[in-house]
């Protein structure tokens, strides 16, 4: 009977949930479920999830900014004394390794205390998202660390201990140094080498040259590319045309990562986001894109899950809303890093043309 | 945290669960805090790889622990001997083995095996191999998997051939299998070389263009077994026409090589004094020289509107007086640099203009996307998917290849056929305007099949409607451009065919004339100001609400812009820097109803001296 009902209640209405939404990304900063234990290494993601999440949804407010800025740049790898840790600094991904809780430095020597240039990326932007100037974050120290973790083949580790090496983590150094403004944090070349090295024979992006197009790929290429202000130089105009067909047979209903697989909330972001970047978003069907993401949404607890009938969690909850897409965060908080930009430079921010033309309006 | 599904449980369930959830905290952390005090201690030992080990079972993804046992284990290779190694990484591979088992999909547990493939004394590459088949039997998606097999392929040595044959298999018991797909389009290539002795690419210089793409000609493949190749992809998607994997594998055997690298077009003006020069992709200005009687000028490249640093349209202007003289005649040269490639053009006594181009029929321009294939091998290939279409009239892909293949062998021959198509694909293009009498004749012959299976119109793929109006108006103005250069005149008219966006600008440099009237555009876009020449603008009826691209356009008189969306002043400032605009028709148009209008337009427009409200 109760199954009945709520199938009824489904019919009746898909529309956008959003108290409960918030209150899904509040519980997501408070308590996490067992099953999520794993992810300890990598909690800062989860906490940039939840942020940008209630940002989007305007409900920043349900939660104590200062300690949660606080509590990021605890996470902060600082140099030490002697700055012989420089190579290793950035942000963690938590408190697991167990250094002591501080904020600032100078840093302490732990042998396998190091950033993790996610962690960073997250960090930076979790620190944005609250309205942070990132007045204690050390800049040069986190260009050092993110130097030391590109390869001669242009591709990054993750921790400078060694980690796989892939196009994901240059779109976490691409977005820190546009961030920082400042790009001596890598070799652009380099990395645009690596880049057109994954373009896959089907016109998708691999995790490197070699390797399967996927729409999560696609997309570390393409924003990589547009941050660094590249995209034209790098791709030719027949190659854009390609990858732009690629990622527009990827709708089903909602989206695809690949060919062949069912789709997932996440790629309504990962793939609806670079098409939005080359400017062909309008090719998209936008209600039945819409209409998936609600039907994985749950009525219950809020967020949105990969698949309908399923758990919700952070990351899905989090992709299934709308933000700026090359940053991964909404409008306010891309104004406000262009705004820092502007003072660290004394003069008009000169962002590419991809990313000063959007206006997203929630 | 991806894709679990719900389960519901008991209340007594639920309890049980969270008592073994206890347990397994208290020992988590337990072991947790025994390996950093090891690890701290400088502990290398058994013992290390056995506290770690625990941990890392439930969680695979603690980088900081795998680093930690990588050392263990290198510090045990140096108090070791060999054989005593061997079974310690071989113990390490079955540890491994039961961490994929409980996450198939773990980085680090797939980086760690590989890590440990390479240090060990004695690899047994075929017990990776068949890890690698028991893993992808069970996901033949799993990309971790995949991108394993590859390092383990090219660590032990396996011959090409082989791996193609694994392919075989794999394609042979599942046409569906995109991954093996991928897969082969890596191997094929290096098995079958397009040419047996490829030339050493150039030492690559610090340049603004991009280095070679995949698609280039070191990877294409030769032709015998490109043939072959289609007869195994056409057994895919006559099998299943519907499966994604075997038409993107079959676009890319079709595809063809990026062309040469060319000064496309040059065109010199005495009256404005001006060079335009239009390029085979779009550039920066540096390393651009322009040569005029033999003397290199200096000169300030621009492009055509400020918003391109990189544009396929860049122009100049000459010191006044250099080539006003109608009596002089002179010859001008540009210099693309980086590609050691120039275009000359001599301005004769006489005449006000010249200019220099390679029409695009010589270039092949539009026979694009295909390789260069003998006509014949592509007539087979129509007549095939021919074949299919009339099995699966509504196959989305089918009629994709059929429009690509058409356009490859005759764009202009085929051009009624390719519009029916395109009806067929996305419907709700057909129902904006109506079909004249020639056109209905044409596609309800062409589509008579379709009418058969389906008593009602039905859409294809309404969902990439968008997508397919705006790729058959690129289509359209291709041809267009076609027609022009066969006319041999400057007149680029396409009108009434539901435009929906303007592409190929770069092409029409020259065109004195064009008439885009009765379709469905939004705007003149910034490109539009490559069209350096024109003269008269016809756009009536259309949507148009933004002219960013009528910017500067030098011999531009007449703009009619009846019936379409324009509908503030600021709309209209482009029109501004045009210096010789006389005639505006503005009819039909929001714009016409703002407060005093005609006068606000006469201060901002103060040449046009025919303004049509």
């Amino acid at each position: 009977m109760a199954e009945e009902e709520s199938q009824f209640e489904e019919f009746e209405q898909i529309d956008f949930l959003g108290d409960r939404h918030v209150r899904f990304f509040q519980r997501t900063l408070q308590v996490l479920p067992e099953r999520y234990a794993s992810l300890e290494t990598t909690r800062l993601t989860i906490i940039f999830f939840a942020l940008s999440g209630l940002d989007v949804l305007d409900a920043l407010d349900v939660i104590d900014r200062n300690t949660m800025i606080e509590w990021i740049y605890s996470l902060q790898v600082l140099p030490t004394e002697d700055q012989a840790n420089l190579s290793r600094c950035g942000f963690r991904g938590s408190s697991h390794i167990g250094i002591p809780y501080s904020t600032k430095g100078p840093g302490v020597l732990h042998p396998y205390d190091s950033g993790h240039v996610a962690m960073t990326y997250t960090g930076l932007c979790s620190l944005l998202i609250l309205g942070d100037d990132l007045s204690r974050v050390n800049k040069q120290a986190c260009l050092a660390g993110l130097r030391a973790l590109q390869l001669e083949d242009g591709s990054f580790y993750a921790v400078p201990e060694g980690s796989e090496n892939d196009i994901r983590f240059i779109y976490c150094a691409a977005s820190i140094c546009y961030i920082l403004d400042d790009w001596s944090g890598m070799d652009i070349q380099k990395a645009i080498e690596y880049i057109r090295g994954s373009l896959s024979y089907d016109s998708g992006f691999g995790q490197g040259a070699g390797r399967e197009s996927h729409g999560g790929w696609t997309y570390c290429a393409i924003a990589s590319l547009c941050l660094m202000g590249r995209l034209e130089e790098a791709l030719s105009q027949r190659e854009l045309d390609r990858i732009r067909r690629w990622c527009i047979m990827r709708q089903q209903s909602g989206f695809h990562g690949r060919p062949n697989k069912p789709v997932d909330t996440c790629y309504s972001f990962w793939v609806g986001a670079t098409l939005e970047l080359l400017d062909v978003f309008q090719y998209t069907n936008f209600d039945k894109n819409r209409r998936f993401i609600l039907s994985t949404q749950d009525r219950l607890v809020g967020g949105f899950a990969k698949w309908p009938d399923s758990h919700p969690d952070p990351l899905h909850a989090y992709l299934g809303l709308k933000v700026h897409p090359a940053l991964n965060i909404t409008q306010r908080a891309f104004q406000h890093v262009q705004q820092l930009q502007q003072t660290w430079r004394g003069s008009t921010g000169s962002c590419s043309r991809h990313l000063c033309t959007f206006a997203i309006s929630k | 945290m991806h894709g679990r599904v719900k389960v519901k449980s008991t209340a007594q369930q639920e309890e049980e669960k969270r008592k073994e959830r206890e347990k397994k905290l208290k020992v988590y952390l337990a072991a947790r805090d025994a390996c950093f005090s090891k690890r701290k201690e400088g502990i290398w030992d058994e013992g290390a790889l056995q506290v770690t080990q625990q941990l890392l079972s439930s969680n695979p993804d603690f980088g900081t622990l795998w680093n930690y046992r990588r050392e263990t284990l290198m510090h045990l290779e140096t108090v070791r001997d060999e054989d005593e190694v061997q079974k310690i990484y071989e113990a390490e591979l079955s540890f491994l083995e039961s961490c994929l088992k409980v996450n198939p999909k773990s980085y680090g547990s797939w980086h760690h095996r590989g890590w440990v493939s390479n240090r060990l004394p004695r690899p047994d590459w075929a017990r990776e191999l068949g890890l690698c088949d028991r893993c992808l039997s069970l996901d033949d998606r799993n990309f971790h998997c995949w991108d394993y097999r590859r390092v383990v392929v090219k660590m032990s040595g396996v011959p090409v051939d082989q791996e193609l044959a694994f392919t075989d298999r794999l394609i042979g018991s599942n046409f569906s299998n995109y991954s093996s797909w991928h897969y082969r389009s890596t191997l094929l290539p290096l098995l079958h070389p397009e040419s047996p002795e490829e030339p050493a690419p150039p030492p690559r210089r610090a340049s603004s263009s991009p280095p070679p793409s995949p698609q280039s000609r070191s990877h294409r493949v030769c032709e015998e077994q490109l043939l072959k190749e289609y007869e195994l992809v056409q057994n895919a998607f006559f099998t299943d026409p519907n499966d994604q994997s075997a038409w993107f594998y079959y676009r890319w055997l079709l595809g063809r090589a990026e062309r040469e690298e060319i000064i496309s077009c040059m065109f010199v003006s005495r009256e404005e004094e001006r060079v335009s020069v239009a390029f085979s992709r779009a550039v920066n200005s540096a390393g651009l020289l322009l040569v005029l009687d033999g003397q290199p000028q200096r000169v300030e490249w621009r492009s055509v509107h400020p918003r391109f640093k990189h544009s396929p349209v860049w122009i100049c202007d000459l010191a006044p007086g250099t080539i006003s003289d109608v009596t002089n005649e002179h010859n001008l040269t540009v210099h693309w640099m980086e590609k050691h490639t120039h275009r000359d053009c001599a301005l004769y006594t006489g005449r006000t203009e010249s200019w220099c181009r390679d029409s695009a029929t010589d270039q092949e321009l539009f026979r694009s996307d295909l390789s260069v294939e003998k006509t014949s091998v592509l007539q087979s290939e129509l007549q095939s998917c021919n074949q299919l279409r009339e099995l699966e009239p509504l196959n989305k892909w089918c009629l994709l290849t059929i429009i690509l293949l058409m356009r490859a062998l005759d764009p202009l021959g085929y051009e009624k056929e390719t519009l029916a198509h395109f009806q067929t694909l996305e419907v709700s293009r057909a129902k904006t305007r109506p079909l004249d009498a020639e056109q209905e004749v044409g596609s309800l012959t062409s589509s008579f099949s379709f009418f058969l299976f389906s008593p009602s119109r039905q859409e294809v793929d309404s969902m990439r409607s968008a997508y397919y109006g705006d790729l058959c108006s690129k289509f359209m103005i291709e041809n267009t451009i076609l027609k022009m250069e066969y006319a041999e005149v400057r007149v680029f008219s396409i009108s009434d065919k539901s435009l929906t966006t303007l592409c190929h600008l770069d092409q029409l440099l020259l065109v004195t004339h064009i008439n885009l009237s009765s379709n469905q555009l939004h705007r003149l876009p910034p490109q539009f100001a490559m069209l350096q020449c024109l003269e008269v603008l016809e756009a009536n009826n259309n949507s148009i609400e933004n002219l960013e691209g009528v910017y500067h356009l030098p011999k531009l008189e007449e703009v009619l812009l009846k019936n379409n969306k324009i509908s503030t002043l600021a709309d209209l400032e482009p029109l501004a820097s045009c210096p010789k605009l006389k005639r505006l028709d503005l009819r039909g148009n929001p714009v016409t109803q703002v407060a005093n209008v005609e006068a606000e337009l006469t201060a901002l427009l103060p040449s046009v001296v025919d303004l049509l409200l």
